[in-house]
């Protein structure tokens, strides 16, 4: 009787990195690799996505796990947290002031006129979906000649460094409850399990690295009935924010570099039953490293959810904080997904030999009920 | 008094291949409850206490100091929390001394919240003989220990009362640790 | 691993033992409160490995913040050291942590980290062993909510475990869990003692070494400590029984390579339809082979 060889394993893995690495230059002498910084500003937006999911701000990094990962945002975002946990946490961010942001882009769906005015900036919002097809064979003049025209374009007149928060117009007016103070730290994620119940701010930092789409699909369960967020965008903001940490020796705030963020703030209708003072609105926040609108807004309404979860016991999916926070992690979902690829010889051996006895055991009955 | 930094210490303690090294013999320790592991050769009466102090110990847990046996540089390099007994992760308290405070037992959902608790005693492998059954021992094993008052047996076995509640002790002289997890039970025979 | 990569020294300064060493020391941490309430999920915070969670990110973490130089690594995957995944952990190793051995004789390990498969040659009191996990709770299956399993589990409480195998008995004569088995270690937690089979089950109880599950996604890690009572829940009249290994007539299979007929068996399909058994253990096959063509030998 034949037996199978027990060796193999080790070569078959190196045969299958040379592939996929071939794979990777397989346009061959035509060919030019990609530069990071290529990637890093042509495709902005997917270095954006994996900056977010990968929870950690280092946009060269992004660009180096794209190009390797070959554009899979999943193992991209996942190389960036490997990298990560390989750094020790020197200090604790203390809270940043988002109103200082260096913005690119505003906007209210909830007045028409802020104060400091909406500022479109950029965005496919209103672009037609057809195919620009000059794109297609675009000359490197073209291509350059772009970003030139643009400047020349540009009034003298500069921009305020800093805008006004619509919340805190609303704030001000009575019609959001005044902020809380802080009574706890924040959660950190990276150095604390989440052990349930957990505080927002936990439910926050899990969502900010969490996987775009995952978060857009639970916030669209509530958004389409299974749920009563029914938000209205009060803000949403896409700029440069100064991180300001404090000083090694003297302690001071200093600024220490610039983060590309996005932040969305979503009012959704009052709650009635707020015993202590007048009915106000509610409020869900969403911010995530990176320029990434759809999942800011996710992220906003499924933290006004899970606040409501919170208080009155969850009813849809997306306002349960066990069922949203330990399900949307774009690097634990994956690689779960991914892992049953792997052998499970022994454990399907094992699941054979009961099915085979309970066989077994309802023949012999059957037959015992026959005589 | 031992000093956890004077300029002549030995500084071991602070390498992270020397805390891998210590964190194994107290895994050991653990597992193997009453078994006398000796610390890495070199270590003086200052350089075993800073050992399992280094490997144990970061700004993410607190200590409370009981008998002040910590320096204040010690305090600054282990970046630890300084904190009441009452709501430590780590007390570190004198063998000799009778306990007189009221440790972390954690709670029945998570009783990893229980505190641990480093007692200095006189010499582990002399004196009067503890009597230890429980996990991680087969039978029985004695251990012999000095400088250890016979109130602590009493406060630890108050303190473990409701399983998994608990508090887990770590013994430590000059220059071998011993540790007494939750589960161990103590068949007192004397000791002094 | 790819021959090619290399870690990228300067942007990244990796340590020994890739984690940095707050990440080790909470591990650490982890690990003595797991020890000293045996069987109980101790949470931690888990980082992110460098392989897929889910490819035994847990046991690798457990690994890095135990080992150093002077240890001897052994890895296995379904009882064999050069299946894909194997490898692979252990070339992860071998990368960063310099002056590490890696063995693949059971013997010559002093810490073998695991997916699936106790080794069958019994571990002694020098030897460690990290078992990976994929789910590390026997709870979830009638209790969704964790908050309340915590309770149960604290309580000691696992009457709802216990009527949902009654059920089985009563639906199929039998207890139907393959594989997984809950177990109940030191008479009070009940452990999901990871996806080894239930002929695994046994070598926890009294074991000489001490036994560390760590589970990466879900966050936890447990131990089953040496001479440590470890009892698969199971009732007097329906005992806990492990695969059996007898064909049609009753006779005990043999490993078809060695001829061992003392160890689990991979079922194994040929060509031509045929069925094969071989041993699961791949370092045990290669001992007992080795055996017999000395006892061969030493005949002749």
């Amino acid at each position: 009787m034949g037996y199978v060889a027990i060796k193999g394993g080790g070569r078959a893995i190196e045969g299958s990195h040379a592939a996929v690495e071939a794979l990777r230059a397989a346009e061959g002498e035509a060919g030019t690799p990609l530069s990071l910084s290529t990637i890093e500003n042509q495709l902005r937006l997917l270095t954006s996505r994996v900056l977010s999911e990968g929870g950690l701000y280092h946009p060269r990094l992004a660009a180096l796990a794209i190009k390797q990962f070959q554009g899979d945002t999943l193992e991209a975002a996942f190389a960036l947290r490997a990298y990560r946990s390989t750094k020790p946490r020197l200090l604790e961010t203390p809270v940043q002031d988002t109103s200082r942001m260096r913005l690119i882009r505003r906007i209210s769906s909830a007045f028409k006129g802020i104060p400091g005015g909406q500022l479109l900036g950029p965005t496919y919002d209103y672009a037609l979906r057809l195919m620009r097809l000059d794109l297609a064979d675009e000359s490197s003049e073209a291509f350059r000649a772009v970003a030139r025209r643009f400047m020349q374009g540009v009034p003298d007149t500069a921009l305020p460094d800093s805008f006004p928060k619509v919340v805190d117009a609303l704030r001000a007016e009575g019609l959001l409850p005044p902020l809380a103070p802080r009574t706890q730290e924040a959660f950190d994620i990276t150095r604390e399990p989440l052990v349930f119940p957990v505080p927002r701010s936990a439910a926050l930092a899990t969502m900010a690295r969490a996987e775009t789409g995952s978060l857009l699909a639970i916030a669209y369960s509530n958004m389409r009935g299974y749920g009563d967020v029914h938000p209205t965008i009060a803000e949403l903001r896409v700029g440069y924010l100064p991180v300001m940490l404090p000083h090694p020796v003297t302690g001071e705030p200093v600024e220490a570099g610039e983060a590309l963020i996005t932040e969305c703030e979503v009012v959704a209708m009052y709650e009635g039953n707020n015993s202590d003072g007048p009915p106000v609105f509610t409020l869900g926040c969403g911010a995530c490293f990176g320029h990434n609108e759809v999942k800011a807004i996710s992220m906003a309404i499924l933290d006004r959810a899970l606040q409501k979860g919170m208080r009155d016991g969850p009813r849809n999916p997306s306002e349960d904080p066990e069922f949203v926070l330990l399900h949307v992690d774009g690097v634990d979902s994956m690689g779960f997904a991914s892992h049953y690829k792997m052998p499970h010889y022994v454990t399907f051996q094992s699941d054979m030999d009961r099915l085979r006895t309970t066989q077994s055991k309802a023949k012999a009955s059957a037959k015992g009920v026959l005589a | 008094m031992p000093e956890l930094q004077t300029p002549a210490a030995d500084t071991q303690g602070w390498m992270p291949l020397t805390q891998q090294r210590v964190f194994r013999q107290l895994m050991n320790a653990f597992a193997y409850p009453g078994r006398i592991e000796p610390l890495c050769p070199g270590a003086d009466a200052q350089g075993a206490l800073t050992r399992i102090l280094a490997t144990l110990l970061d700004g993410e847990v607190s200590l409370a100091d009981l008998d002040a046996q910590v320096s204040p540089l010690g305090w600054a390099r282990l970046e630890v929390r300084r904190d009441v007994p009452e709501r430590s992760n780590f007390v570190l308290a004198r063998g000799d001394r009778a306990p007189d405070f009221q440790p972390r037992l954690g709670t029945l959902e998570s009783p990893e919240g229980g505190a641990t608790v480093l007692v200095r005693v006189g010499a582990l492998g002399r004196g009067g003989e503890l009597r230890l059954s429980g996990p991680g021992i087969r039978g029985e094993r004695r251990m012999a220990v000095t400088g250890l008052d016979p109130a602590w047996i009493e406060a630890r076995s108050q303190w473990n009362g409701a399983f998994p509640m608990g508090v887990d002790l770590i013994l430590v002289d000059d220059r071998q640790l011993a540790a007494l997890p939750r589960t161990t039970r103590i068949h007192t025979e004397g000791a002094r | 691993m790819n021959p090619g990569y290399e870690l990228p020294l300067d942007e990244a300064a990796y340590s020994f033992g890739f984690l940095d060493e707050y990440a080790k020391r909470e591990v650490r941490r982890a690990i003595l409160k797991a020890v000293s309430i045996p069987g109980y999920q101790t949470p931690y915070a888990s980082r992110e490995m460098p392989m897929g969670r889910g490819f035994g990110t847990g046991g690798l973490q457990l690994t890095l913040s135990l080992i150093g130089p002077g240890d001897t690594l052994k890895v296995i995957d379904q009882g064999s050291d050069d299946s894909v995944n194997a490898v692979n952990l252990r070339h992860f190793v071998e990368l960063t942590c310099p002056g590490v051995d890696t063995a693949e004789r059971t013997a010559e390990a002093t810490l073998i980290q695991s997916r699936h498969r106790i080794p069958e040659a019994p571990l002694t009191e020098e030897q460690l062993l990290v078992l990976q996990v994929p789910y590390p709770d026997p709870l979830v299956v009638v209790e969704p909510s964790e908050g309340k399993r915590k309770i149960m589990h604290g309580e000691g409480d696992y009457s709802r475990l216990l009527t949902k195998l009654y059920e089985d008995i009563v639906q199929f004569d039998e207890i139907t869990i393959s594989h997984r088995y809950p177990t109940r270690i030191n008479g009070h937690y009940v452990i999901d003692p990871s996806p080894i089979p239930r002929y695994d089950v046994p070598r926890l109880h009294q074991s000489r070494a001490l036994i560390l599950f760590g589970a990466g996604r879900e966050k936890r890690i447990y131990a089953v400590p040496p001479y440590t009572v470890a009892e698969p829940l199971a009732f007097e009249d329906v005992p806990f029984r492990t695969e059996d290994f007898r064909e049609e007539h009753g006779n005990r299979r043999a490993c078809a390579r060695c001829g061992a007929k003392d160890s689990f068996l991979d079922e194994i399909i040929l060509d031509g339809g045929e069925k094969t058994y071989q041993c699961s253990d791949s370092d045990y096959c290669n001992q007992q082979l080795a055996m017999r063509s000395a006892a061969v030998e030493a005949s002749a």
